[in-house]
């Protein structure tokens, strides 16, 4: 396992570094929504901003980014493996295409939060600007992830079957952004609490905000958000498993 | 090494139910190559796919190094290496050596082992120089090899090569074949599907032909091309001959051809091998150039047991 894991972390930095515009590019892009962001928020406000607002504006963002990506990597990595002709060889691997799939999800995220992180803090440290950070907050990040790959594995499995995911992705891409920055927990209509408990995203999002502004969150949340999480993931992998098996049954693996 | 038995591939299209596939049963043992052929839809690529556990028979086995695909496919494809048709098999955007340590490594081989074994490889088809160069930058016959490399990494006891050779030029063709050659020699069990019957004829050692989704021959190499082969003789002389002793043949037993007046074909009755030397006796003192039996090539057999009539 870890072999595969070095070996998908290779592959992921290799094909990184050696197209460094690409890199270069997405670094620029960042750079230049949080100094939006940070700048923006000062002018519209008329005064310098920081502390509590900020982080959750900031990390709102950062955590539909990542959430984005995470979602979005998993569908692009099926439809381009079958349209370069590789995927029907890595369905030959000895491993479960599920576990394969995870382990470059993984490898695919973490090159794209570290340098997203590096321009954060760069930006901080340019800008003098402090954020309110509780390291309680790894924990609902990690779970808004894990959600983010359930809800990729789903697109996934719509790719392994059809392949083109193109549309799919933009609707899933604005129902994300609906879901994370709507505030849904806080509306008081029980259409919304429902949607709020079982929707992807929502809970976790909300457990990140509150632990981020108070440090803590009530239990029910803590509990809401795992909950979430596990089903999200779960329904993913079984979702996953199953469209592997029907691909295989159709003879459309290699299909494009 | 490779079993494959009773195997049965349906598919559901708009128009109904197709038959891909039906009741193909074939073995490859060690250092054997099997030549699987076959016109366009008639079951190699669904079958092959099968083979590798790529696509899944409605019925029927595939069992490799004694183990059954279906119920221990994660151990089974640690057995099988393979080049399909279609596909890129590699990375475009990695270098040929981080191709290979990539899929190594997915292959469960040690980093270390892995470098030893890709830089074996690559010296085995002579890419060394290349192992630096992105895939995309490779000609089409260095990029078949490196796929070929790939396949190889884990050191597969059956390996399946779908059009190895097709597109290529004569000498990564040649590459292709010596290369296959030897692995034969080595004990990899090789089942090989081409559209290039030469290539079939030269590298097999055993031949199955499908048509309509069913093996309808399977026998030795050797043993189709004497079956197909005429009792007949061509014979070339190097100067004319003249009518006379042209027309003295038409009292022999047998068919006596004459192509041209220095070209004959002589087609004996059955069990008739005397009345050859009477012949060469009436060309006495002309010059012989050949004397040559003919003998089928895999292409006219192809073309007779495909196009032969008969319930499939």
């Amino acid at each position: 396992m870890i072999g595969m894991l070095m070996a998908e972390w290779r592959r992921t930095v290799v094909e990184t570094v050696r197209y460094p515009l690409e890199t270069i590019s997405s670094m620029a892009t960042l750079f230049i929504v949080f100094a939006g962001l940070f700048y923006g928020a000062t002018y519209i406000t008329n005064s310098p901003i920081g502390g509590g607002r900020l982080t959750t504006v900031v990390v709102g963002y950062a955590v539909w980014m990542t959430m984005m990506a995470a979602t979005g990597d998993l569908g692009w990595s099926i439809q381009n493996e079958a349209q370069n002709g590789t995927l029907e060889q890595v369905m030959m691997f000895p491993w479960p295409p599920v576990v394969i799939f995870l382990v470059r999800a993984f490898t695919a995220i973490v090159a794209f939060v570290l340098p997203m992180v590096a321009v954060l803090l760069g930006l901080l440290a340019m800008t003098h600007i402090h954020l309110q950070w509780h390291w309680a907050a790894v924990v609902p990040f990690a779970w808004a992830l894990g959600t983010a790959w359930g809800l990729g594995l789903i697109v996934a499995s719509i790719a392994l079957l059809f392949k083109r995911i193109g549309q799919v992705l933009n609707i899933v891409q604005f129902a994300m952004l609906f879901l994370i920055l709507a505030p849904i927990a806080d509306f008081s209509a029980w259409g919304w609490r429902i949607l709020s408990t079982i929707a992807p995203f929502t809970a976790q999002v909300t457990l990140l905000r509150d632990v981020l502004s108070q440090g803590k969150a009530s239990l029910w949340l803590w509990m809401e958000s795992g909950i979430n999480f596990s089903l999200m993931i779960l329904l993913g992998i079984l979702l996953f498993i199953w469209a592997t098996r029907v691909a295989r049954s159709r003879g459309i693996l290699g299909h494009y | 090494m490779l079993e494959v038995t009773g195997l049965t591939k349906r598919f559901r299209s708009r128009t109904g139910v197709v038959e891909a596939v039906r009741g193909v049963s074939f073995s490859v043992a060690a250092g054997e190559v099997l030549a699987f052929l076959g016109p366009n839809g008639a079951g190699k690529t669904t079958t092959i796919k099968m083979t590798a556990g790529l696509i899944r028979p409605d019925q029927g086995t595939v069992t490799i190094h004694g183990l059954d695909l279906c119920h221990r496919q994660s151990a089974a494809v640690q057995h099988i290496g393979a080049v399909l048709e279609g596909s890129r098999n590699l990375y475009w955007r990695l270098t040929v050596m981080e191709n290979l340590l990539y899929w190594g490594a997915m292959r469960r081989i040690p980093y270390r082992q892995a470098r030893l074994r890709a830089m074996d490889l690559l010296e085995q088809v002579g890419l060394t120089d290349r192992a630096k160069n992105t895939v995309q930058t490779l000609s089409r016959g260095m990029q078949q090899k490196v796929a070929l490399c790939q396949a190889l990494m884990h050191r597969p006891s059956v390996l399946l090569l779908d059009e190895p050779t097709l597109g290529l030029d004569f000498e990564s063709s040649e590459g292709i074949k010596n290369m296959v050659r030897h692995l034969a020699t080595d004990g990899t069990a090789i089942l090989l599907t081409t559209h290039q019957l030469d290539v079939a004829e030269e590298l097999s050692d055993r031949v199955a032909i499908i048509r309509g989704g069913q093996l309808i021959l399977e026998d030795h190499t050797k043993a189709v091309l004497q079956q197909y082969s005429r009792s007949a003789y061509a014979i070339v002389t190097e100067t004319p001959l003249p009518s006379s002793v042209l027309a003295s043949m038409s009292d022999l037993p047998g068919q006596v051809n004459v192509i041209s007046s220095q070209r004959l074909q002589y087609v004996p009755r059955d069990g008739d091998t005397e009345t050859l030397y009477d012949l060469l006796g009436l060309l006495k003192p002309y010059p012989l150039l050949q004397v040559e039996r003919h003998q089928a090539d895999l292409a006219e057999v192809f073309q007779q047991v495909v196009n032969s009539e008969g319930e499939v």
